[in-house]
């Protein structure tokens, strides 16, 4: 096993090293679908970081317990679980979200970076330690859908949070807020992303 | 303890724990979530129907919900019809008041909709869309004008306008209206309304 970090490197790491979205590849589905407006980027973004660290918490408090032939079973019992009370509970409170977001909330089951979390982190370290894992992998993945959903939503629809932001000059660029627009603005931050990362390599080596 | 039994043990009691925990949020919040949905009902009615003071529901199926509104008089308003049906991308539902008398159209919205943005979805657009079905003449079924006219005014009795770009949304809206026109003129052929029903016990 590697030498253990540091917390606040095991926090930062979720960050950039090992962003969930744009060095793990990992929560495609979400990413795409659901960021043509920053305020379901966002929301996503929260659910998805409920369902990470209390899975986290559960998982990493009973994995003595959980035999190794189910694990994968149990965890997915139990991510469905906080799924389920983060889809009724938009659905109770915050209707307009919870329809926006559509069936991307129930999705959050299959969203790897949970089961990936639990599987590679929480299933073999500590409570605490699972936790600031949790945190920086959710402020990651909000973060990047952050990003996306805004570059989306102001060339999309000319609009920040459904604040008007550029004026009536400009055309809003439909694509951008359709599937095809998802695909070019994610495509384009991983180029740049990797560009930064090789940058950095070379100024270190 | 042997393997199987201990898996089967973790699994069940992992299994009822998070069961029991549903079963307590689904009773707390499914309250709320059926008056939101009951809100969002009341709030249409008052909008294709301004004059609305109350309402109840008079026919309900799978496609199509009817329910009758009554004014401040206790005065018939019309009629506010719930339905949907298959648009360009996904299920579109809508909601339009009718006179009384089955008519005329007082006003259309888009309940729920996914077609295309900047598109398609410009179907609940009031300025676009919306404001051309409104006093529309509906006793023959509607037609679509294409191409789109500028004014209300230019548009035939029976006649709305469709979006340019999107027509195959217009005429997706305008097949759920008309289909369900004359699932409601049927309806009320056989009697099946319950308030007239009401009205001739």
């Amino acid at each position: 096993m590697p030498p253990k970090k540091s917390i606040g490197a095991e926090y930062l790491k979720g960050l950039w090293d090992e962003n969930p979205v744009f060095r793990q590849l990992l929560g495609m589905c979400p990413t795409l679908a659901v960021t043509n407006a920053v305020i379901n980027g966002i929301a996503m973004g929260l659910a998805t970081a409920f369902v990470l660290i209390l899975s986290s918490l559960v998982v990493s408090s009973i994995k003595k317990l959980i035999p190794n032939q189910v694990r994968i079973a149990t965890y997915i019992v139990i991510i469905a679980s906080f799924v389920t009370i983060a889809d009724r509970f938009l659905a109770a409170f915050f209707p307009p979200i919870s329809k926006a977001l559509g069936p991307y909330v129930p999705l959050i089951v299959v969203n790897c970076i949970i089961l990936g979390r639990q599987e590679a982190f929480s299933s073999r370290n500590s409570i605490g330690r699972s936790l600031i894992d949790a945190l920086g992998m959710s402020t990651g993945f909000i973060l990047a859908l952050l990003v996306l959903s805004s570059i989306r939503e102001i060339l999309g629809s000319g609009t920040f949070l459904g604040y008007p932001l550029l004026g009536a000059w400009f055309k809003p660029w439909t694509i951008m807020i359709l599937p095809a627009g998802a695909f070019i603005t994610l495509g384009v931050l991983l180029g740049i992303a990797i560009l930064i990362e090789s940058k950095t390599k070379a100024r270190s080596a | 303890m042997n393997l199987s039994a201990r898996m089967i043990i973790v699994l069940t009691v992992v299994g009822l724990i998070s069961g029991s925990f549903l079963s307590v949020v689904g009773l707390l919040t499914k309250e709320r979530i059926a008056m939101n949905q009951q809100q969002e009902i009341q709030n249409a009615i008052s909008e294709v129907l301004p004059a609305t003071k109350t309402s109840h529901k008079v026919f309900e199926d799978e496609s199509l919900t009817i329910y009758e509104s009554r004014d401040e008089k206790d005065d018939p308003v019309g009629f506010a019809v719930y339905a949907s049906g298959t648009g360009f991308q996904d299920i579109i539902t809508l909601m339009y008041g009718i006179n009384p008398s089955f008519s005329k159209i007082k006003a259309l919205t888009i309940l729920e909709q996914k077609e295309t943005p900047g598109l398609g979805a410009k179907i609940t657009d009031k300025t676009a869309f919306l404001r051309y079905w409104e006093g529309r003449n509906c006793e023959q079924p509607l037609s679509l004008r294409r191409p789109a006219v500028e004014s209300p005014e230019d548009l035939a009795a029976s006649e709305v306008n469709a979006i340019t770009g999107a027509t195959i949304s217009s005429e997706k809206v305008l097949d759920i209206v008309n289909l369900s026109l004359e699932r409601l003129k049927e309806i009320k052929q056989k009697g099946q309304l319950s308030s007239e029903e009401k009205n001739a016990t």
